[in-house]
């Protein structure tokens, strides 16, 4: 940045002065850069996925369900995308054993994230990608799943169902929420 | 790096492209008497202005410029993404300072005569520079799509549209068509974000290479131009130590002072007054003073004369004389110029717009004065009547003129008349004698005076005395209100279920969207006080629900409390949204669904919302994800700038810098 063509005029050229100034005027510079910088290039990384449990969802009233078999049930539930609000459909594996006992299986295979089917003839969950097998209660019959399937929480209110709707990590032992 | 690196490096840019002349262009120059901080404002707003591209820019990563999503996208920037606060709150106070520090400069010229040949273009370039600053500040602060904007946006496109012959194409240029709409925002948006900008820039260089030419002015005083100062680096150092201080005061405020949340677009909420904003408060002002035939004088004349005023002031004022002394009389004519500005701001700022927001009235919008002092007498006691009508809560439920619910009868244009003032009275204190079903809540509370007033505003004061009436109206009440009555329950009972039953609903926009309190409490005290009690403190008697009281909404119950926001809000918006039945055997009160029956519109619930939500200790408008906090970022860049401070004076001292 230095200046060639300029001749200081008589008393201006206190170099000591002057290269001090430049210094200080591009450290300053360089600060204020740096305290607007950082926050902005924060604001684009955006913030930490952050795991929140949904709000309860009434999916069915408990009368309506047949005992001992499982049904598909589908629901709307509420999806935020940054701003951006809509109504998404999901669909849950119910079981009614007794008119207060309910089991609500997540849809997705925890293998590698398929929608398995429930066979009639045979009473088990069988998954058509990759031929994952699972018993009414959930556990691995057979196939590549590493894990039984992965059960949604429930809640019995009034003679209706309610559920939270959660998705797990696919193909891993452990169940872990994801959103 | 080494020295000869760093000359061939130089000599090979040269040799193809002109940097040396540019940085001569831009940094060499001699100041006639030296540096001075009076001469720092031009930096300043070219600081500010870089500062407002490089937020404007960061906003346009989260923003969107549609009117569904334009509020929701920058209030999610402001609340849920780290220091989106900070770059909205700099782009809001940038502007706005912009505008301030651009007033100063103007003046600082004026008095120093620095528009005098050879210099008028570098003026005149000036102030097209302020007129493009203008018309960012006018097309900026609709962009939110919030109640303030939209308003700005409203009336300012009315008033280009009042010019005369070009007035209605002006304004559906800038409208996009008859209504303000998605084409206007997209209008507004694409000129603030792209023509305007490119138009600044090139005035930027029209008034930047029209003043390097010319070279700065500096003293008027012949003896203390002497001794001249480089621009580089003394002006330049003296240029940065004041953008630093406005970025840290921009920062301060962003902080301390944060930009309201003024609730998305809602055009039926009337306890919204629009006011423009201070900068364009002049023109508010002075078109009051226009009427009829005579409004295009103030709405298109007066900025007409102001800007010509200023292109003609280097043609005006050709002396060569730049003493302010010397020149009295352009100087006290730019001082009643700049008074007349100032006055008309100031007394545009405490005009009535303002007061009838914090009153209780209906709170309409008011936007020429005159119309306020034209009521008198009758009309007096109607708006009295009004004002009780509201307060005590019954536009809840019953519409009048256009305000109000719908979950009770309309009460407009006399429907008590045929009443008569007894039956009224009955039906206020106690309305169970004449329904044994009605949900509407017995009005004990209100003084004899209020019932009379209210009895008056709704039968008429001067139809049938009461004693003559009473009989009669006893006899035919049956015929005409019941029928309407009754509807009542059934939509009661259709709408309204239990309150576990409510927890599992859907929510309504409003629980996402950011409302605004102030406005909230309005509609609080007009809904919701007269069960829930002033400021949700009381809880009317409930006879024959189990808990024998409507709820307290101040504190909330802890089923509903929530620390976030967003939780809150939707926990407190099932009920308003569906109402509910409390559990009991026979409650003579349930919540009233809101939302359902359109008594009140989104946006006005989600003003309620955040004013319940205040009451209890929680800020709707919450910072989620500050990525640091406001007051702990401000802290910390204190610090730093004292610590820079401390060590250059440390320096200084050790080196014995003056």
């Amino acid at each position: 940045m230095e200046q060639e063509g300029y001749t200081p005029e008589a008393g201006q050229e206190d170099t000591t002065r002057r290269r001090f100034l430049k210094w200080l005027l591009g450290i300053i510079a360089a600060v204020n850069v740096f305290i607007a910088g950082i926050p902005f290039l924060r604001s684009l990384a955006g913030p930490a996925a952050k795991a929140r449990s949904g709000d309860w969802l009434k999916v069915a009233s408990i009368s309506s369900l047949p005992e001992g078999r499982p049904v598909a049930i589908r629901f709307m539930a509420e999806r935020q995308d940054a701003y951006i609000h809509n109504t998404v459909l999901h669909s849950a594996w119910v079981i009614k054993h007794s008119p207060d006992e309910i089991t609500v299986f997540s849809p997705v295979c925890p293998h590698l994230g398929c929608y398995y089917q429930w066979d009639q003839r045979l009473g088990r969950f069988e998954c058509p990608c990759h031929a994952s097998v699972f018993a009414l209660d959930g556990k691995v019959l057979g196939g590549p799943a590493p894990r039984p399937l992965d059960t949604l929480q429930t809640r019995i209110d009034n003679g209706n169902l309610f559920i939270k709707w959660e998705r797990f990590q696919v193909g891993t032992p452990s169940k872990v929420t994801i959103a | 790096m080494e020295p000869r690196l760093i000359g061939w490096i130089n000599r090979w840019v040269n040799e193809r492209w002109p940097l040396s002349s540019l940085l001569r262009l831009s940094l060499d120059e001699e100041i006639p008497g030296g540096s001075s901080f009076f001469y720092t404002e031009g930096s300043a707003i070219l600081i500010i202005f870089a500062l407002q591209v490089v937020t404007g820019i960061l906003q346009l990563f989260f923003y969107v410029p549609t009117i569904d999503h334009a509020y929701d996208s920058l209030s999610y920037l402001r609340t849920e993404v780290p220091f989106g606060w900070l770059i909205h709150g700099l782009h809001y106070w940038g502007a706005n300072l912009m505008i301030v520090v651009l007033v100063v400069h103007m003046l600082r010229v004026f008095i120093w005569g620095a528009y005098k040949t050879p210099r008028e273009l570098v003026w005149l370039a000036g102030v097209l520079l302020v007129m493009i600053t203008m018309a960012f500040s006018f097309t900026g602060a609709p962009l939110p799509w919030d109640q303030s904007g939209y308003w700005a946006g409203e009336v300012g496109t009315s008033i280009a549209g009042t010019t005369p012959l070009i007035g209605d194409l002006a304004k559906r240029l800038l409208r996009g068509g008859e209504n303000m709409g998605q084409l206007t925002l997209s209008r507004l948006f694409v000129m603030h974000t792209s023509v305007l900008p490119l138009a600044l820039l090139a005035l930027f260089g029209l008034h930047f290479i029209a003043f390097r030419t010319s070279g700065a002015v500096g003293p008027w005083d012949a003896l203390k131009r002497r001794v001249p100062g480089p621009f580089w680096p003394d002006q330049a150092y003296k240029d940065i130590l004041m953008g630093t201080a406005i970025f840290v005061l921009l920062i301060f405020l962003s902080v301390f002072v944060p930009p309201g949340f003024a609730g998305k677009v809602d055009v039926l909420d009337t306890t919204y007054v629009p006011k423009p904003e201070w900068n364009y408060l002049f023109l508010y002002q002075a078109l009051k003073y226009f009427h009829g035939p005579l409004e295009p004088v103030g709405s298109v004349g007066v900025p007409t004369i102001i800007v010509l005023l200023l292109v003609m002031l280097p043609f005006i004022d050709r002396g060569p004389e730049r003493n302010p002394l010397r020149r009295p009389f352009v100087m006290l004519c730019g001082f009643i110029f700049c008074a007349a500005l100032l006055a008309l701001t100031l007394i545009g700022y405490y005009s009535p717009g303002r007061a009838e927001m914090s009153g209780s009235s209906s709170g309409k919008p008011v936007v020429a004065g005159p119309q306020l002092s034209a009521r008198s007498g009758q009309a007096g006691q109607k708006d009295n009547g009004m004002q009780i009508f509201q307060s005590a809560g019954c536009t809840a439920c019953h519409n009048v003129e256009g305000t109000g619910g719908t979950i009770g009868p309309s009460l407009s244009g006399g429907a008590l008349i045929g009443k008569g003032r007894a039956w009224t009275v009955e039906q206020i204190r106690n309305p169970r004698s004449h329904n044994p079903n009605t949900i509407m809540p017995a009005f004990t509370s209100l003084s004899g005076a209020q019932v009379d007033i209210l009895v008056s505003f709704l039968v008429g004061p001067g139809s049938v005395s009461a004693s003559q009436q009473a009989g009669a109206a006893e006899a035919g009440s049956s015929s005409q209100l019941s029928p309407q009555l009754e509807n009542v329950p059934q939509m009661g009972v259709k709408q309204q279920s239990s309150p576990e039953a409510v927890s599992g609903a859907m929510v309504g926009e409003a629980a996402r969207e950011i409302g605004n309190s102030e406005r909230g409490a309005v509609l609080f005290k007009n809904y919701c006080s007269s069960c829930h009690g002033p400021k949700g403190t009381l809880g009317m008697p409930n006879p024959g629900s189990d808990e024998g009281n409507v709820p307290r909404l101040n504190p909330v119950s802890r089923a509903l409390y929530s620390r976030e926001p967003k939780i809150f809000a939707a926990d407190i918006d099932r009920f308003i949204q569906h109402g509910s039945v409390p559990p009991g055997k026979r409650p003579s009160l349930g919540m009233l669904a809101f939302g359902d029956t359109n008594t009140l519109t989104q946006q006005e619930i989600a003003n309620v919302e955040a004013y319940v939500m205040s009451i209890n200790g929680v800020d709707r408008a919450q910072i989620i994800n500050p990525g640091l906090k406001p007051r702990n970022f401000f802290i910390l860049i204190v610090v730093i700038y004292v610590l820079i401070l401390l060590i250059q004076g440390g320096i200084r001292i050790k080196k014995n810098i003056e």
